[in-house]
């Protein structure tokens, strides 16, 4: 009677072992003898089977076949790397790990096999499994709630504490000092000449200037937003324009091949080169200047954007079309948004060259504007004009270019946080 | 079950056939049950992508043809096939759009084909996401998880259209090994609930037999089966498999026909593709 019941306990621990990875195609007689060896035990639900910091005598075969508790046959492993508690009531195997090894050896061939897949249990057991590192690329609160705003407040509280804006001031301060000891201190040859830092500042914040011109005077912000309306229609008239063309140009074939050797021929001449016929064409010349400067942003534009669609990979298009896409739907999913970080470069570089031609235009013609106001006052030798006009230049340009830039971050979203994922 | 029998019959392939006449693929006829896993292995540039790439539409082949379901999908007479829903490619670099969200691009194709409307499909992807453990992975761009991530919301991507087959190119090529053999049990488990048909390009042998039901290895260009070998290891399987003295007697039995396709491919200094 208790023989039998004793060969019904040993079938089921053998079943059990067959289950288990380690010990699923070794022989039947080895089988029997490290089931002879293994020592039956339960658990009811909550119970600890073992705290991380034991001696790591056995290890456990449920009867499931999930091993676990390896540690015993690591060598120079002398405590348990974690703790165990049963979820359920549970039924295991205990094997004595010293014992096993040793029944092991005896049966090297078999042994190394049995030992082997032990190896890869210990590893995947010790290694993260796919769920754990879900959480720690993408479980952080950048996922849902940080939206554009967050994000980019967040980066500026970043850059505030980092060493940049304090080494900008420092920049700056080196500048402006270098001018004020060139001019006005040492006198040097070629600086002379030039209005002093003071001089100037005190003319821009007076508001009684001896030039006419400060912060004070309507004059001022007339030609700022004279320049600033120039600029906006020729950028947005050369956006509006560029980006389809260019767009085209990427994605017709046929559409470049009859358009670009003239638009490559074209692009080369110089911006004032056109000055003379861009009188000619236009009668008034306000539309003259603003055409100007929309020539240099169009070309620009369109370039980056037809880039921007030559590098996309072919592997979307084929995706989108694999998925079952239309052609104008490509268009629309793959094509515009691929080229999107090109066509942003590209508006970039077209505010830009707007701002540059279109003073150079209105050195030659206009009545009003800020390139108007350097070369006018130029001629009635009104110097710290002159430096305001640059200066006032480089602040609103600045200003139209980060405008630029954080419309691009707006709606490339993907890319600010796949850039900010890359700590850049 | 009729979905998804791919029959490939004495397909050509020439690159170039008035110039350089490359011929990438020779009389090549290969038969996939519907439902099977089966793994073509050969060295890189031996013609292998070229077969899948007439497959999927993405080349013309020059002459033979190639038949799904009893629809011809391209022949000598047609010799594009058009791309479709109905197989779909997974790509060897990822081919996830990283200006739309994980959920954007698993519903993209549902969407376009004007199948579901919004709502119901993103409720169908996020069960789809959840069954193959990407839930947390939703509004996160693909420049924002991991390679292996990516790979499986490709797949969860081509999964939703119900397609009758997908076509793997090396899918697993640029992870590590640790991250790949996750990614194929995980492979394995999205097959055991959808058993589509699947077409994998691999040069990996160990991946083709513990993935495949059949393992097709092709000769270096032009491409053709030299040695067709059916995995007897039954399905359901996992890693230990890797371990079976099955796994190695029959790594043992097709080591040498790829490494001699290997050489050859190796001699003939053919180029990456």
């Amino acid at each position: 009677m208790e023989a039998a019941l004793r060969v019904g306990a040993t079938n089921r621990a053998t079943a059990a072992l067959r289950e288990s990875t380690p010990f699923r195609d070794v022989s039947e007689a080895l089988l029997q003898r490290i089931a002879a060896i293994a020592r039956p035990a339960r658990y009811a639900a909550g119970a600890r089977v073992y705290s991380a910091g034991e001696v790591p005598d056995d290890l456990f075969v449920a009867v499931s076949g999930r091993v676990f508790g390896c540690e015993g046959l690591l060598l120079g492993q002398n405590q348990r790397l974690s703790s165990v508690n049963a979820t359920e009531p549970t039924e295991v195997l205990r094997i004595n790990a010293d014992q096993l090894v040793g029944l092991l050896e005896s049966e090297p061939l078999e042994g190394l096999d049995v030992m082997q897949r032990f190896a890869t249990v210990i590893q995947r057991e010790f290694s993260l499994p796919a769920p754990a590192q879900v959480r720690r690329l993408s479980g952080t609160p950048l996922t849902e709630e940080m939206s554009t705003l967050s994000l980019t407040m967040y980066r500026a509280s970043l850059w505030l504490r980092s060493p940049r804006p304090y080494l900008m001031v420092i920049g700056f301060a080196l500048f402006l000092g270098f001018w004020y000891l060139a001019v006005e201190v040492w006198k040097l040859p070629r600086f002379r000449e030039m209005p002093g830092v003071t001089s100037v500042v005190k003319e821009w914040l007076s508001p009684a200037p001896t030039y006419g011109l400060s912060l004070y005077t309507e004059e001022y912000y007339k030609h700022i937003a004279v320049s600033v309306w120039r600029v906006a229609q020729a950028f947005f008239l050369a956006t509006l324009l560029g980006v389809p063309f260019g767009l085209l140009l990427g994605w017709s074939r046929k559409f470049k091949e009859y358009v670009f050797p003239v638009f490559e021929m074209l692009r080369p001449i110089p911006i004032l080169a056109w000055v003379p016929l861009a009188i000619v064409m236009f009668i008034a010349t306000e539309s003259a200047v603003v055409y100007l400067a929309f020539l240099a942003s169009f070309y620009a534009t369109a370039l980056n954007t037809m880039l921007g669609v030559q590098s996309i990979d072919e592997s979307y298009v084929r995706a989108a079309n694999c998925l079952g896409a239309s052609q104008p739907q490509v268009f629309r999913h793959v094509v515009l948004p691929g080229a999107l970080p090109f066509i942003f470069t590209g508006l970039q570089i077209s505010i830009g060259v707007s701002w540059f031609s279109l003073v150079a235009a209105e050195m030659v013609s206009g009545q009003y504007g800020l390139g108007y106001v350097i070369n006018t006052s130029y001629m009635m030798v009104r110097y710290p004009t002159i430096i305001i006009g640059m200066a006032t230049l480089g602040i609103v340009g600045y200003a139209t270019s980060a405008l630029v830039r954080i419309a691009g971050d707006y709606l490339m979203e993907w890319r600010v946080r796949e850039l900010a994922l890359a700590e850049r | 079950m009729t979905r998804g029998h791919i029959v490939i019959d004495d397909v050509v392939k020439v690159y170039d056939p008035q110039g350089a006449a490359v011929m990438a693929v020779d009389h090549c006829s290969l038969e996939i049950e519907p439902g099977e896993i089966c793994m073509i292995v050969g060295p890189s540039g031996c013609g292998k992508t070229t077969l899948l790439n007439a497959i999927a539409g993405f080349h013309e082949i020059t002459s033979g043809r190639i038949v799904m379901d009893d629809e011809v999908l391209c022949s000598t007479a047609k010799p594009l096939s058009t791309p479709g829903p109905d197989r779909i490619v997974v790509f060897q670099n990822g081919a996830l759009f990283p200006w739309k969200s994980n959920l954007e691009n698993v519903i993209f194709g549902p969407l376009m084909q004007g199948k579901l409307g919004r709502t119901q499909a993103i409720e169908k992807a996020r069960a789809m996401l959840a069954d193959a453990g990407l839930s947390g992975v939703e509004h996160n761009y693909p420049g924002e998880v991991s390679s292996g991530m990516r790979r499986r919301v490709e797949i969860v991507r081509a999964l939703m259209n119900d397609p009758k087959a997908l076509l793997l190119d090396e899918p697993y090529r640029a992870l590590d090994s640790l991250t790949k053999s996750v990614m194929h049990e995980a492979l394995l488990e999205i097959y055991y609930k959808n058993k589509v048909t699947i077409f994998f390009i691999t040069h990996d042998l160990e991946e083709a037999i513990f993935l495949g039901h059949r393992v097709a290895i092709m000769t270096t260009r032009p491409c053709k089966p030299k040695k067709i070998l059916d995995v007897d290891i039954p399905h359901p399987r996992d890693y230990g498999v890797l371990t079976s003295k099955r796994f190695r007697e029959l790594i043992e039995e097709t080591n040498d026909a790829v490494h001699e396709e290997a050489l050859k491919a190796f001699q003939a200094g053919e180029k990456e593709g």
